[in-house]
């Protein structure tokens, strides 16, 4: 087995610590994350999501455990956390909120100016950036920011961390509150990063059509541990693990169930829509 | 007091007020000069801000919600006192917005940018003078202090309510402004 | 190091220590008047024992308030370089301008008077006192309360069209904002760190990078403030918010004898400091 690209061992935190308010956001949480891969974190608000992808990049430093990324031990107060910040892009939520330059390519090239790049290696990383997330350079480039749509501004969002180039990146619900055609053009998107420039992905969602279609992983997280982890089959095709934990389900998973409650013979690992609809055919042909 | 304060007006002070309030409280708010005054403050822009937005009333409230909330945070004596920390504050906002008045005919940005330079330079003055005044530190220094804090102070002041004043206003592109990126490959 | 971000999750405005005194059951109305008069007075006087005479004052609302007198001294811990740059700068340079007294002392433009050694001192102690009555008003009210005896105070003025009540409201408004933006900022704060932001790691003299590294926090800041505003506006008004409609209230406060001997007692303590000539 290769080494894992980033790679969690019995990590802990404690919010406020010492204080009467502390609360314990993480409690040995485990995980393996291999390069290329692509992985959902799902669990209900305050589960410890949100506090456990940002040791992944560094903004929070661990308080016991280890946090491995690239080979980079994050607890380690020495190391170069800006590398380490430029090796995993972390998209939080609402990214469209940090946009602050006044046109659309510098916002994107701040980074990339940040890092000291010559100009003409800005303007190439800018111009890929931009491409990847599906903006025009030529045309977009010039545009003042809060002249675009909310799912416009998502997308320099996103472009302004991918111009880091990262081996790894992050994203905080990258859908939510995004109507459902700016929601399934983003997930290709990321689909593509993923499996043709051979991104390693970690998503948080709460959406489980898109965890079902998307990640090769997931990890269920609840009361600050990882309860549980599987392939979506894995995890979807398990009713019992589906209670015990109360995760939704995708529509797909829910139509599956209840035909397999009304005695009908059906494979409820079966939850891409093209396999469930091939399912249900087979059922009315038999 | 303007007559009739609308939802929008308390809601936009109070929203700003916010800020004033958040800033003295963090680090957030200071450029860090080190002189015998402190540090450059930032926390003038959200009073410069309603001002523009919302009319000198709203300007008004807002820098009096910075000066109670710098008088309440002080750690310096010049602002434990309510007349430098409180009186002066109350101008910047109205000042502003006199000026975002009296050029927003000629240009937008123009008005913007020098109602963000004057509400800055509002603050310096008065609470240098009553500085002065109130016995707190010499002319000399006083002028020094004027430099060194408030050219920044003035600067940061038009640079952020350029930004947030147009992009609140939706102000297209008015001079065909290039990204820095721009040009030829 | 974890702590880099977290600073402003733990801002508190004000820092009610409920003890139940006699002070924290105080009307806030009558509270707050008579903190009021006694900030303009020690403002005003410029006597050394009158300094005095407020200094003990102040030192005996703590024990009333049984407040602990470390809280007020904690707040002027970090002013004390700053009140010896001030006072060596007022004792060199104000002999001049601050006239009328002994001049003990003269050499080009440093003199050092009688009238400037008074401004030391003076400027000093009452730098002490207004740092102690703060701390006790802060300590032994809570903020709402603070609102509500504002609003109470300003009443009268609504004869004269000042909309008290919308005043009262922005200030609301503006302490129910602070924790939310606290929270925006600090994500803000780690989402331009995540790419490649740095702040407050710079030499303290390059000021004009700190400047700029400042932007990317401030504006989205005002940004995501201003479309909150929009959202509370549309709020408010779907549900009819008329501004200056009269309404009733859900707290009402009653004023006691000891209210009144309060005020009365700040009006008297004013009096005395002002009128001792020394």
């Amino acid at each position: 087995m290769t080494q894992p690209i980033v790679d969690v061992q019995k990590l802990s935190h404690v919010y406020m610590q010492g204080t009467p308010l502390s609360h314990v956001a993480l409690n040995e949480v485990s995980l393996q994350v291999q390069a290329g891969e692509c992985l959902a974190i799902i669990g209900h608000t305050g589960s410890g999501k949100s506090t456990l992808i940002q040791h992944f990049n560094g903004l929070i430093r661990p308080q016991s455990g280890k946090v491995i990324v690239n080979g980079m031990d994050v607890s380690q107060p020495k190391i170069d956390i800006r590398s380490l910040r430029r090796q995993v892009g972390l998209v939080f939520q609402n990214p469209e909120d940090q946009l602050f330059e006044k046109l659309v390519g510098d916002d994107v090239a701040y980074g990339p100016f940040k890092m000291g790049l010559p100009l003409e290696e800005v303007k190439n990383r800018v111009k890929w950036a931009m491409d990847l997330v599906g903006l025009n350079f030529q045309e977009m480039k010039d545009r003042p920011t809060y002249a675009l749509s909310g799912g416009q501004k998502r997308k320099v969002a996103l472009a302004g961390v991918l111009s880091l180039q990262p081996k790894v990146l992050v994203l905080d619900e990258p859908t939510a509150g995004l109507d459902p055609r700016s929601r399934l053009e983003l997930l290709g998107r990321i689909r593509r990063l993923n499996r043709e420039e051979g991104l390693t992905v970690i998503f948080v969602s709460h959406n489980m059509e898109e965890v079902s279609q998307l990640a090769d992983r997931v990890y269920v997280m609840a009361n600050g541990k990882a309860v549980c982890e599987g392939t979506p089959r894995q995890i979807f095709g398990n009713q019992e693990l589906l209670r015990e934990h109360h995760i939704g389900t995708p529509e797909s998973v829910d139509i599956l169930y209840r035909l397999r409650e009304r005695g009908y013979d059906i494979n409820p690992g079966a939850f891409l829509p093209e396999e469930t609809a091939c399912e249900i055919l087979k059922l009315i042909q038999r | 007091m303007e007559k009739g304060l609308t939802v929008r007006k308390i809601v936009i002070a109070g929203v700003l007020g916010a800020i004033a309030i958040l800033l003295g409280v963090t680090r957030l708010g200071y450029i860090p000069v080190p002189t015998a005054a402190g540090n450059a403050t930032i926390m003038h822009i959200p009073a410069v801000i309603g001002g523009i937005m919302e009319g000198w009333g709203v300007g008004m409230i807002i820098g009096l919600i910075f000066g109670v909330s710098s008088f309440l945070n002080a750690t310096v004596p010049l602002f434990k006192d309510p007349l430098v920390a409180i009186l002066p504050r109350l101008f910047i906002g109205v000042t502003a917005y006199l000026t975002y008045v009296g050029l927003k005919n000629v240009n937008q940005y123009l008005a913007i940018g020098a109602a963000g330079f004057i509400g800055a330079l509002t603050n310096t003055v008065l609470v240098l003078g009553l500085a002065v005044i109130r016995g707190y530190m010499p002319f000399g220094v006083a002028a020094t202090v004027a430099v060194t804090n408030g050219l920044p102070e003035a600067v940061v002041s038009v640079i952020v309510t350029l930004a947030v004043v147009a992009a609140w206003k939706k102000l297209g592109s008015s001079g065909r402004q290039k990204s820095k990126i721009s040009g030829d490959f | 190091m974890s702590a880099e971000f977290e600073l402003t999750r733990n801002i508190t405005i004000g820092q009610y220590l409920p003890t139940a005194s006699v002070v924290h059951r105080l009307d806030p109305r009558f509270k707050l008047g008579a903190f009021a008069i006694l900030i303009v007075a020690i403002a005003i006087c410029n006597t050394y024992v009158g300094n005095l005479f407020a200094l003990a004052v102040c030192l005996w609302l703590f024990q009333v308030s049984k407040i602990p007198l470390h809280y007020g001294i904690s707040g002027i811990k970090p002013a004390i370089p700053f009140i010896i740059i001030l006072a060596i700068m007022q004792l060199l340079f104000y002999g001049e301008i601050a006239n009328g007294g002994t001049v003990y002392f003269q050499y080009g433009i440093i003199s050092i008077s009688s009238e400037s050694i008074r401004l030391v001192i003076v400027s000093a102690m009452r730098f002490v006192e207004v740092i102690f009555l703060s701390s006790v008003l802060t300590l032994s009210t809570s903020t709402t309360e603070l609102t509500h005896g504002m609003e109470r105070l300003l009443g009268p003025l609504e004869k004269v069209k000042f909309p008290v009540h919308a005043f009262a409201l922005i200030i609301t408004i503006a302490i129910r904002f602070v924790p939310t933006f606290a929270m925006e900022m600090e994500k803000m704060m780690k989402a331009q760190a995540s790419r490649g932001a740095d702040f407050g790691t710079g030499e303290w003299w390059r000021i004009v990078q700190r400047t700029k590294d400042m932007f990317p926090i401030i504006i989205p800041l005002f940004n995501v403030a201003l479309s909150r505003a929009e959202d509370l506006i549309l709020a408010m008004e779907a549900r009819c918010y008329m501004p200056g409609a009269s309404r009733t209230r859900y707290t009402q406060y009653k004023a006691k004898g000891i209210d009144y001997a309060a005020l009365g007692a700040s009006v008297v303590i004013s009096v005395v400091m002002l009128g001792i000539p020394w």
